[in-house]
This record gives C-alpha cells, sequence and structure tokens, in this order.
C-alpha cells in the first residue's frame, strides 16, 4: 500500500517536472523565435560573411614544435592564453625533459613569437628566446596570475584584478 | 610430490627474452603518449583524461587481473593474448588518434598489463618451484631492466630521427619477437599448480585455500603497507628532481635527465640476480631494510646535493631500491601466498597498493614542492621512506622458507 503511493507520488513529481521543464523550453523557444521574427519582418537575415585566406598564409599551430634563434629544441605549443578583450597574449609551451620526464609549461610572451615559416605542416615556430632564459621560467598554473616570459629587456608583469 | 627435473634452458633462455622484449612493448611508447597527442592537436584537457583513465583502469585492475591469471589453464596463452591486446593498442595510437579509439586503447593496454604483471611470475614460479624462484626473478629483473633501458634507446632514437607516430608503430612490430620468445617456452615445463600456487593435496583443504585466508595473512598486510609507503616516498622523487635539473643545467638538463634515468636501470641489470641469491642466503628481511634505507638516504641527499652531475650519483641508490624490490615483491608474495593457491591474486593486492602509494605520491609532492619547495618535499618523502624502515624491521617478520 505505502509503496503503491510512493509510486503515485513520485509518478506526480516527474509529471509536474517535465511539463515545467517543457514550459520553460517552449517559452525560452519563443523569446529566441521572436527576435528573428521582427528582423525577418524588415530584411532577411544576411548569410555569415566568408574569408578566404590562403593555404600557405594561416595555420593552426596547436602541437606545433618552437625553436630558438640558435635552433634548439623548445618545446610545443600546447596552449594559447587570451585576455578578455579577446587579444592573443601568450603561448603556453612544453618545455624541457627527456622522455615526458621533467618537462614543464611556461608562458612566453606572443610577441617573443616568430611565425614566419608557417605553412607546411612540418614547419616550426621560432621563439626570441635562449634555452638559459626559458629554464629559469616558473611553471605555468590555472587559476593563478601567469607569469610571461618576454623578448630580452621587455619582461613586464601582467596586470591582474583577483 | 613427485620430483620434478628442472626446466630446460631453451625455456629460461625464452622467459628471459620475452622479458626483454616485453619491455619495450609494454612500457617503450608510454612516455610519447603525450607528445604524440599534442602534435595531433589534442588539448591538454584530452590528453589528461586519456592518461587518468588508463591509470585507474591500472589500478583497479590489478586484483581481477591476478585472480584472472589464478584461473587461467595456460599461463602462456593468457599472456600471449595481453601481449597482442597492447600490440593492437599501439597499433590503434598510430592509426586512428582520435578520442573513441585512442581512450579504448589505453584501456586495453592497462588491462593487458594488469595480467602481463603476474602471469610472468606466475611463469616463473611454475617453471621452477618456491625454493629456486628467488635467482629466477633476478633473471628476470635483469632482463627487464635491460629490456626497459633498450626500449628507451630505441623509442627515443626513433622518436627523435623518424616521427612520434612510428614510435607506435615499431611497438606494434615488436610484439612479434615477443610473441615468438613467449612460444620458446615449453608450456608442459609449468607446473600449472605450482604457477598458482597451489599444493597438490590428497584432500582439498578448504580452510587453507580460501581467498579470506589469503586476505588474512598478517605478512601479506604488513608487506602491502611497506610497498604503499615504499611507492609513495619513491614515486614522486624522479620527477621533482628532474624539475629541479631542467631549471639549474639547461643546456644538459636532457642529458642529465637521460642519465639520471639510465643509471638505475644498469644497476638493477647488474645486480639483481646477486638480490635474488643473497635473499636465499640471508632472508627477506635484511634485503627489505637496504632497500628501504638506500630510498631514504637518496632522498636527503636530493635535499641537500645541488650540483647536477653529483644528482646523477645518487641515481645509483634508485638502483639498489628498484633491483631490491623488483626481486622482493614476487618472491615475498610467492612466500606468503604458497599453498593457497592465489599467489597472483596476492601479486594483485600488492600491486594496488603500489598503485595507490604512487598516485598519492606525485599528487602529495607536488603540492609540498608547490608550497613549500623541493628540500622540503625531499625530506618528506625520505621522512616515509624511514617509517617503511621501521615498518619492516618492527613488525615484518621473516617469510623465507627453507623447505618445500
Amino acid at each position: 500500500m505505502r509503496a503503491r503511493w510512493l509510486v503515485a507520488a513520485l509518478a506526480v513529481a516527474l509529471a509536474t517536472s517535465i511539463g515545467a521543464w517543457a514550459q520553460s523550453e517552449t517559452s525560452g523557444r519563443s523569446i529566441a523565435q521572436d527576435v528573428p521574427k521582427q528582423d525577418a519582418a524588415k530584411d532577411p537575415k544576411p548569410p555569415a560573411s566568408v574569408t578566404v585566406i590562403g593555404a600557405r598564409d594561416a595555420h593552426g599551430i596547436l602541437g606545433r614544435e618552437v625553436r630558438s634563434a640558435a635552433d634548439e629544441n623548445m618545446g610545443r605549443i600546447v596552449d594559447v592564453i587570451v585576455d578578455r578583450d579577446g587579444m592573443v597574449r601568450a603561448a603556453v609551451i612544453d618545455f624541457g625533459g627527456f622522455l615526458g620526464v621533467g618537462s614543464r609549461k611556461i608562458v612566453v610572451d606572443w610577441r617573443a613569437l616568430r611565425f614566419g615559416a608557417i605553412a607546411n605542416k612540418s614547419d616550426s615556430i621560432s621563439l626570441e628566446l635562449t634555452k638559459d632564459q626559458v629554464s629559469k621560467a616558473p611553471e605555468y598554473k590555472e587559476d593563478q596570475p601567469v607569469i610571461v616570459l618576454g623578448a630580452a629587456g621587455s619582461l613586464q608583469p601582467w596586470e591582474f584584478d583577483h | 610430490m613427485p620430483v620434478r627435473p628442472p626446466p630446460s634452458p631453451q625455456s629460461q633462455r625464452g622467459l628471459d627474452w620475452f622479458i626483454f622484449f616485453l619491455a619495450d612493448v609494454q612500457t617503450g611508447f608510454g612516455p610519447f603518449i603525450a607528445v604524440y597527442l599534442t602534435t595531433q592537436k589534442w588539448t591538454q584537457v584530452e590528453i589528461g583524461i586519456v592518461l587518468s583513465i588508463g591509470g585507474i583502469v591500472g589500478l583497479l585492475g590489478q586484483m581481477p587481473g591476478g585472480a584472472i591469471v589464478d584461473a587461467a589453464r595456460s599461463e602462456r596463452v593468457v599472456a600471449g593474448y595481453a601481449v597482442a591486446a597492447i600490440g593492437m593498442s599501439a597499433l590503434a595510437y598510430a592509426l586512428w588518434p582520435i578520442f573513441p579509439v585512442v581512450t579504448a586503447a589505453a584501456i586495453l593496454h592497462a588491462m593487458a598489463s594488469c595480467v602481463l604483471g603476474p602471469a610472468i611470475a606466475a611463469i616463473s614460479l611454475g617453471l621452477v618451484g618456491p625454493l629456486a624462484i628467488g635467482e629466477r626473478l633476478g633473471r628476470n629483473a635483469r632482463f627487464a631492466s635491460l629490456g626497459n633501458g633498450s626500449a628507451a634507446a630505441l623509442m627515443g632514437a626513433v622518436g627523435y630521427y623518424v616521427s612520434n607516430r612510428s614510435v607506435f608503430l615499431v611497438t606494434f612490430l615488436l610484439a612479434i619477437p615477443t610473441l615468438i620468445a613467449l612460444s620458446r617456452i615449453r608450456e608442459r615445463e609449468i607446473d600449472i599448480v605450482q604457477a598458482h600456487g597451489a599444493i597438490s593435496r590428497e584432500v582439498p583443504d578448504e580452510k587453507a585455500t580460501s581467498v579470506f585466508n589469503l586476505i588474512r595473512q598478517k605478512p601479506l598486510l604488513i608487506f602491502a603497507c611497506a610497498i604503499l609507503l615504499l611507492q609513495l616516498a619513491n614515486a614522486a622523487m624522479l620527477p621533482i628532481m628532474a624539475g629541479v635539473v631542467t631549471t639549474r643545467s639547461s643546456q644538459w638538463a636532457p642529458v642529465l635527465i637521460a642519465a639520471c634515468i639510465i643509471v638505475p636501470q644498469a644497476i638493477v641489470a647488474l645486480m639483481s640476480p646477486t638480490v635474488g641469491r643473497k635473499a636465499q642466503a640471508w632472508g627477506r628481511r635484511p634485503i627489505l631494510l637496504i632497500g628501504f634505507s638506500a630510498l631514504a638516504i637518496r632522498g636527503v641527499l636530493f635535499a641537500t646535493v645541488t650540483d647536477p652531475y653529483l644528482l646523477v650519483a645518487v641515481q645509483i641508490f634508485d638502483g639498489i631500491t628498484a633491483a631490491v624490490f623488483a626481486v622482493m615483491v614476487p618472491l615475498i608474495v610467492a612466500d606468503v601466498a604458497f599453498g593457497s593457491g592465489h599467489f597472483n591474486l596476492a601479486l594483485g593486492i600488492v600491486g594496488t597498493a603500489t598503485g595507490i602509494g604512487a598516485s598519492l605520491s606525485t599528487v602529495l609532492a607536488g603540492y609540498v614542492t608547490d608550497k613549500f619547495g623541493g628540500s622540503v618535499a625531499f625530506l618528506g618523502l625520505a621522512g616515509v621512506a624511514a617509517t617503511g624502515l621501521l615498518l619492516i624491521l618492527l613488525v615484518m617478520p621473516e617469510t623465507r622458507r627453507t623447505t618445500a
């Protein structure tokens, strides 16, 4: 008897929650639909703009090898750091170590990187820093102030709010 | 009990080479996974997820893996399937570096590894029996370490001169000699009852062969705790030290870190057969005490020595610890679990302790390093090793058998 009540109560709870969910879903949709309707009344929504960049002019850089001016291996780009204005500030590179032991993620200034030879997949990005300069850098940790390593003489602390 | 003839040289050599090539197949490509997936434009989060899934499966699978080997009719067949599974997962990494395939391959690799550790110990015990097992385990450790060393050299060269992807293809190809070596071990020379740590009895002894009786064995539990402390102290030491070396000597850092990995391997290859013999001559406790002392000394030296070249010399102590425990873990488990028929399950229990200790180690020591610096972390790890030393000294009984 008690079990039956329980089942009934559960069913009611389920039904109301589904109802509520459906309602919120429809109301959300109706708002979303209202906006384009008003636009459509004036003029049809324009298609997205398309920009064509030549295959040799731009390329993804995640996982790309970084080398110093003296052609030392400086690791690979594993992340890109962007500020709240959408400006690219720095790149995170996985640096140093041997067979995965002793490597660290460090942050280098975007302006210290040179992307001249980006077109070929095997081409590397060059960094205006030497191994000696980079080896002293502290490890990059998420949710902590980022310490960006710049080219010689341009190391400035990054302003942050918290 | 009829006296079995000693195993043929062919089977012994087959096992040697199986262990040698397996080291290449099993551990060779591990260090390349993160770099390879980075070049395939994987994000760090995805790579972290895949590596953690593999780690968790490798930890949880230890005891089931041991139980599978205990239940198996032929250790050789189980080992063969596991090697084939690792070969296929390496191929999958190379051909389809997409998330579902790589995750499945990582899980398959971890599960196969959980079976292979006990399977090698079981084949060894099945071949030579509980009295000569110390020497055989010393030989196993020597070939495993030679295999690891040549795997690191071969894979490093392939990764550097060819590509990271080809490392996985080479691993796949090396599964073939591994399986050939396995087939050289003669099936009929492996005493299957002995391999499970059982004794053929006239009347089945329910009490001695129950799993509950095994997990109530005090020496096994004490030893598992000691191994947990060992890994807690040991696992984070080399990574933290490598981090310190990278900041101090940039130009030579990769060479120094390579030396820090190779030196202990060479010591294991040289010393482990001696460890196996001495464990039979002196007993287990003195050897265990040497292993823990070497670890504590290494922690203290890492905290005080600053010269990067001397740090490489300190790695000799790592070699001593590694040689001791490569032999002593299966040896003591064989001592304790022989007669129960659950030798491999008992290995799985100790393997679980190893995994827990190692994963806690990197987390805790990493935290301490961030907060208080490397020296404090090394002293803390040395303290953990000293606790393990005391545990062996005060509570661990001698487990050596002199008669069957």
